[in-house]
C-alpha cells in the first residue's frame, strides 16, 4: 500500500531525482531474484530445470501463435490495471476486479448470444463490448456509491461485490433458462454457448494464426485516455484533490461524493471491458469460472505501477507473458504452475519491500 | 551552584537540525522563560529535559549529577516533571484518581492522595475537588489538574510547554503566580512561550531561541522587551507599528486605548446577518444556542471566547461544512443558511478556516493548484489543464500576496506556516464577487512576520469595504485588530464593546460566563 502512505508519497516525490534510476533497477533485480527462487523450486520438485525453462519460454514467446496469447491475456490484465490507478487517483482501493470482468464477461456473452450477433458495422462486438463495460462500471460504481453515501469502506464492498458476481457466473451458467448451452450432445459442461462469429473480436493478424485481437487498439487507447485524464486534465486533478482530502475539496466547491462514485464507476468499467474483451476475444464461451485470477493479476499490476500507465502496461505484459509460460510448463514440463504463482508472489514482495526500503534510506 | 546545566546540546531530525550547541543553566528558585517564534526548538529542548528525545550530541547535569534520561520515567524518578500541551488525563475518572495513576504502587491510598492535595492548595494556591470529574472541568482547571500531578512527587524541575495558550486571562494569572510560588519554595521552572507579556510578568530570566540556536539569555530586571523581540526574530519589528505591538503584547501589559485609529469607524449596512442561530452535534448536544450577529460593510467584528465555545462550529457552518440546526444566514440579501460551499462563494463570501491544513488546503498539492483550488476549470482547455496559464496566474497572485515559494509548482507542503496562510488569504481575497471574509484563528501558529502580514491584508480587505468576521483565542489580537468585539460563551454571544471601550478585564469577565456590561 505504498501509494497510499501519503508521507511515503511525498518523499517518493520530492525524491525523484534520486529515485529514477532505482524505481527502474528495483522491478527488474527484483524480478530476477523471484525467477531465481523459482528456479530453485523447480528443482526441488524434482524436474528437469532446462526442460522446465524451455516449456516456460516456449509458452511465452515460442511462436506467433504463444506471443499473441500473451498479449491477449496482458490486455485484460491492462484494463483491469488502469481501472485500479484510476480509482488510486481518488485514494479508492478497487480490489474488485475479478467480480467487475466477471460482470463484465457475463453480460457481454448474454448480449452476444441475444441480439448482438445480428447486428451490422462491426456493432456486432461493438454492442457485447459496451454492456460488459456498463456491467462492469455498475458493478464498480456500486461500491463507489456505498462509499459516498454511507462511508462503506471501499476495499470490503468491492471484495464482497466480487463475491457476489462469481456466483452470479456459475448461476448463469448453470440455468437453462439463462446462459446454459441446451444439452445437444453428451458434453453438458455447465458453460454457454459459442458466441456467434459475427460477435468476436477482430484479428489483427487473421494470416499468421496469431490469435492477437483488436482488443489491443483498445487497450493501447484506454492507455492513453486514462494517462491524459490522470496527469493533465481537470478531472484528474479533481480526483486527485478530493483524495487528498475531501473536506478541503468540499470547501473548494467539488462535489466530493460524484466524484467517489465517478472513479469507482470508471474503475469498474474498466474491468467489465477486460472481461468483455476475454470472452470476444479468445474465450468464446462463458464458462463460471473464466475470471480465475485474472481480477487479482490485474489489481497487483495496478499496485505495482505505483500510479503510472506506462507502468501498468509494463506489469500488465510481465504478467501476461508470465501466466502463458506457466500453463506451458505445467502442460509440457509438468512442473506445477501454482511455482510461477509462487513467483509472481515473490516480485511482489520484493518489489513492495524494496521500495519502502528505498523510500526510508532517503527520508533519514 | 545551578540545578541544571545543558552543555552542547545538539538534536537533529534527519537532516534538520532542530537544536544546535546550546549550553545553558537553570538557577535554582529561578523561573526560566525559553522564547522563540515557532520551530525555533523550544519544545525539542523541553523534550530532551523531560527524555522523550535523547540528544545527538552534548551533555545535561542534573544537581551536580550526569544526566541523561533515557525516557521520561527516568526523568520523574530524577525530579524533573513536564507539563504539556496537551494533557494526559482521564476524562471520566476524578481527579484524586487521575492523580493516583501511574504513581500509586501496590496498594492505592486515596486518603494520601487527598491529604497531599490539601498540602498543595495551601502551598500553592492549587484549589480543586479531588472528587470532580476531569471532564466536567474547565481547560484551566484540568490544567492545574496536571501541574498537582507534576508537585505531587516534590520535584525539582517543573517544565511548562506553551501553558497559557489554552487559558483566559485570569487563569493566565493565575499560572503565572503559580509559577513564582514554585520558584520561591527553591524549585525551578522552564516556561515556554510566545507571549512576551507573560514574560516580563512571571520570568527571573529569559532565553531566546531562534533556529535551533540560543540567542541571548538576559536577567529580567531592567530587560528591553523590544530587543528581545528583535532577537527573536532576527530583524527589527519597530517598522511593524503599533497594531502587531498590541497584538503579540509587547508593551507587556495590556494597551492602555484601541491602537487602530485609522480606517473606518462607521460601518455601513449590514453584510452579515446570522440570527438565532443554532448547531447541536450529532449527540444532541446544542453548541450554538441561539447565537444572533451583525457585521457591516467596512468593519472587523472580532469574536472572543474560551475554546470550545462555539466558534469552531460558527466557522464551520459559515463555511458550508455543517448544517445549522436552526436560524438563518445572510449575506448580501441571500440566505446561505445550509448552502453547499460552492453556493456560498458564489454569495461573496471568503473563508480563512481555523483548520489551515485540514480544511484550507491540500499540501500534498502544489502552491498553484492550491491557488485554484476551487477554479480548477478555469485554466483548461477541452478538460485539459493548461498548466503554463495557471502558473503565469499563479505566480501574479504570489507576488501580489508575497507568497515566498522558489515556485508555484513546489508542494504547499514545502512551505512555511506563514507562507501557507498568505497563499489561503490570496485565494480568498482574490474571489469574485467578494463581500465578507471569515478569518478563524488566521494567525495561529504564525510567525511575527506573517502575522503582520495577516493583519495588514484583513484590515486592507476592511478599508476596501468588506465586513470582516474575525473569530481568535487571542485577546491581544482581537484588542489590536477588532472594531467592535462580540464575547462566546456556550454558543451565545454574552456582551459586546464597541471600539474605544475595549477592557481586558471586562472581556475576560464575560468569556467566563460573568454578567457583562
Amino acid at each position: 500500500m505504498v501509494l497510499k502512505n501519503p508521507k511515503l508519497a511525498r518523499v517518493a516525490k520530492g525524491a525523484r531525482l534520486e529515485l529514477v534510476p532505482l524505481q527502474v533497477l528495483v522491478p527488474v533485480v527484483s524480478t530476477i531474484i523471484a525467477l531465481g527462487i523459482g528456479l530453485l523450486i523447480i528443482t526441488a520438485t524434482g524436474a528437469s530445470v532446462v526442460e522446465a525453462i524451455e516449456a516456460f519460454w516456449d509458452g511465452m514467446a515460442g511462436s506467433d501463435f504463444n506471443i499473441g496469447a500473451s498479449i491477449n491475456r496482458a490486455i485484460s490484465l491492462a484494463l483491469v490495471g488502469l481501472g485500479f490507478i484510476f480509482a488510486s487517483r481518488a485514494n479508492l482501493t478497487n480490489v474488485g476486479g475479478e467480480g467487475q470482468i466477471a460482470m463484465g464477461g457475463m453480460l457481454a456473452t448474454a448480449a452476444a448470444l441475444h441480439g448482438a450477433g445480428g447486428l451490422p458495422l462491426g456493432l456486432a462486438f461493438i454492442v457485447p463490448l459496451a454492456v460488459g463495460t456498463i456491467a462492469g462500471a455498475v458493478w464498480g460504481g456500486l461500491a463507489g456509491f456505498l462509499k459516498a453515501a454511507r462511508g462503506t469502506n471501499e476495499v470490503i464492498s468491492t471484495l464482497l461485490l466480487s463475491f457476489i458476481a462469481l456466483p452470479l457466473v456459475y448461476w448463469s451458467v448453470e440455468s437453462f433458462h439463462l446462459l446454459r448451452k441446451p444439452i445437444s450432445d453428451v458434453s453438458s459442461l455447465p458453460e454457454s454457448a459459442e458466441i456467434p462469429d459475427s460477435t468476436k473480436l477482430p484479428l489483427l493478424f487473421p494470416d499468421n494464426g496469431s490469435p492477437l485481437h483488436i482488443g489491443l487498439l483498445i487497450a493501447a487507447i484506454a492507455v492513453v485516455v486514462v494517462w491524459l485524464v490522470l496527469k493533465h486534465s481537470t478531472l484528474g486533478l479533481r480526483l486527485r484533490a478530493v483524495g487528498l482530502n475531501a473536506t478541503a475539496s468540499r470547501r473548494a466547491g467539488m462535489r466530493t461524493s460524484f466524484y467517489v462514485i465517478l472513479a469507482m464507476t470508471v474503475s469498474g468499467g474498466l474491468g467489465g471491458l477486460g472481461g468483455a474483451i476475454m470472452i470476444l476475444g479468445q474465450q468464446f464461451y462463458l464458462t463460471s469460472d473464466f475470471s480465475s485470477g485474472y481480477g487479482f493479476d490485474g489489481l497487483v499490476v495496478g499496485l505495482l505501477s505505483r500510479g503510472s500507465a506506462v507502468g501498468v502496461v509494463i506489469g500488465a505484459l510481465l504478467f501476461g507473458f508470465l501466466r502463458s509460460g506457466s500453463i506451458n510448463m505445467e502442460i509440457s514440463a509438468h512442473v506445477p504452475s501454482a511455482v510461477v504463482l509462487i513467483c509472481q508472489g515473490l516480485i511482489v514482495i520484493v518489489i513492495a519491500g524494496s521500495a519502502i526500503l528505498t523510500n526510508r534510506k532517503v527520508t533519514r | 551552584m545551578a540545578l541544571l546545566e545543558l552543555s552542547g546540546l545538539t538534536k537533529r531530525f534527519g537532516a534538520f537540525t532542530a537544536l544546535d550547541d546550546i549550553s545553558l543553566l537553570i538557577e535554582r528558585g529561578e523561573v526560566h522563560c525559553l522564547l522563540g517564534e515557532n520551530g525555533a526548538g523550544k519544545s525539542t529542548l523541553c523534550n530532551l529535559v523531560f527524555g522523550v528525545h535523547r540528544p545527538d550530541g552534548g551533555t545535561m547535569t542534573l544537581a551536580g549529577e550526569p544526566f541523561d534520561p533515557r525516557g521520561p520515567a527516568e526523568a520523574l524518578q530524577r525530579g524533573v516533571v513536564m507539563v504539556h500541551q496537551h494533557f494526559s488525563l482521564v476524562p471520566n475518572m476524578s481527579v484524586a484518581e487521575n492523580l493516583m495513576l501511574g504513581r500509586a504502587s501496590a496498594v492505592l491510598k486515596p486518603q494520601d492522595i487527598i491529604v497531599r492535595m490539601e498540602q498543595l492548595a495551601a502551598e500553592y494556591g492549587l484549589e480543586i475537588a479531588p472528587e470532580a470529574r476531569i471532564d466536567e472541568l474547565s481547560v484551566g482547571e484540568r490544567q492545574r489538574v496536571e501541574i498537582i500531578k507534576c508537585l505531587l512527587g516534590d520535584p525539582q524541575l517543573l517544565v511548562l510547554d506553551e501553558p497559557t495558550a489554552v487559558l483566559q486571562p485570569d487563569e493566565i494569572d493565575a499560572l503565572l503566580a503559580i509559577c513564582r510560588q514554585v520558584a520561591l519554595r527553591g524549585k525551578s521552572v522552564i516556561l515556554v512561550t510566545h507571549k512576551l507579556g507573560e514574560i516580563s510578568r512571571v520570568a527571573d530570566r529569559t532565553t531566546v531561541l531562534r533556529q535551533g540556536r540560543i540567542i541571548e539569555t538576559v536577567g529580567m530586571e531592567g530587560a528591553d522587551i523590544r530587543s528581545l523581540v528583535r532577537s527573536m526574530v532576527g530583524r527589527d519589528v519597530q517598522s511593524a507599528g503599533s497594531v502587531l505591538a498590541a497584538a503579540v503584547d509587547i508593551e507587556g501589559k495590556t494597551p492602555a486605548k484601541p491602537t487602530n485609529a485609522a480606517g473606518p469607524v462607521s460601518p455601513g449596512e449590514a453584510v452579515l446577518q446570522i440570527s438565532d442561530l443554532v448547531y447541536r452535534d450529532p449527540h444532541g448536544v446544542p453548541r450554538l444556542d441561539g447565537l444572533s450577529l451583525t457585521v457591516g460593510t467596512g468593519e472587523i467584528v472580532g469574536i472572543a471566547g474560551v475554546e470550545g465555545n462555539g466558534q469552531t462550529e460558527l466557522g464551520l457552518i459559515l463555511a458550508g461544512l455543517a448544517a445549522p440546526s436552526a436560524g438563518a444566514i445572510v449575506v448580501g440579501g441571500t440566505s446561505v443558511a445550509a448552502c453547499t460551499p460552492q453556493e456560498i462563494t458564489d454569495a461573496g463570501v471568503g473563508i480563512v478556516p481555523e483548520d489551515r491544513h485540514a480544511v484550507a488546503c491540500i499540501k500534498e498539492l502544489s502552491v498553484a493548484e492550491n491557488l485554484f483550488l476551487g477554479a480548477i476549470g478555469k485554466f483548461s482547455r477541452f478538460g485539459l489543464l493548461d498548466k503554463s496559464a495557471r502558473r503565469k496566474a499563479a505566480q501574479t497572485m504570489m507576488r501580489d500576496f508575497d507568497v515566498r515559494a522558489s515556485s508555484p509548482d513546489v508542494s504547499m507542503a514545502s512551505l512555511s506556516g506563514g507562507n501557507q496562510q498568505k497563499a489561503v488569504l490570496a485565494r480568498e481575497l482574490s474571489l469574485d464577487p467578494l463581500v465578507f471574509l471569515l478569518a478563524a484563528q488566521p494567525t495561529r501558529g504564525l510567525d511575527l512576520g506573517a502575522i503582520e502580514a495577516v493583519y495588514n491584508r484583513i484590515r486592507a480587505a476592511r478599508d476596501d469595504g468588506l465586513g470582516v468576521l474575525l473569530i481568535s483565542s487571542e485577546l491581544e489580537e482581537l484588542m489590536a485588530v477588532s472594531d467592535r468585539i462580540a464575547v462566546i460563551y456556550r454558543g451565545k454571544l454574552v456582551g459586546e464593546l464597541a471600539a474605544g471601550a475595549f477592557s481586558r478585564e471586562a472581556i475576560g469577565a464575560m468569556m467566563s460566563g460573568h454578567a457583562h456590561v
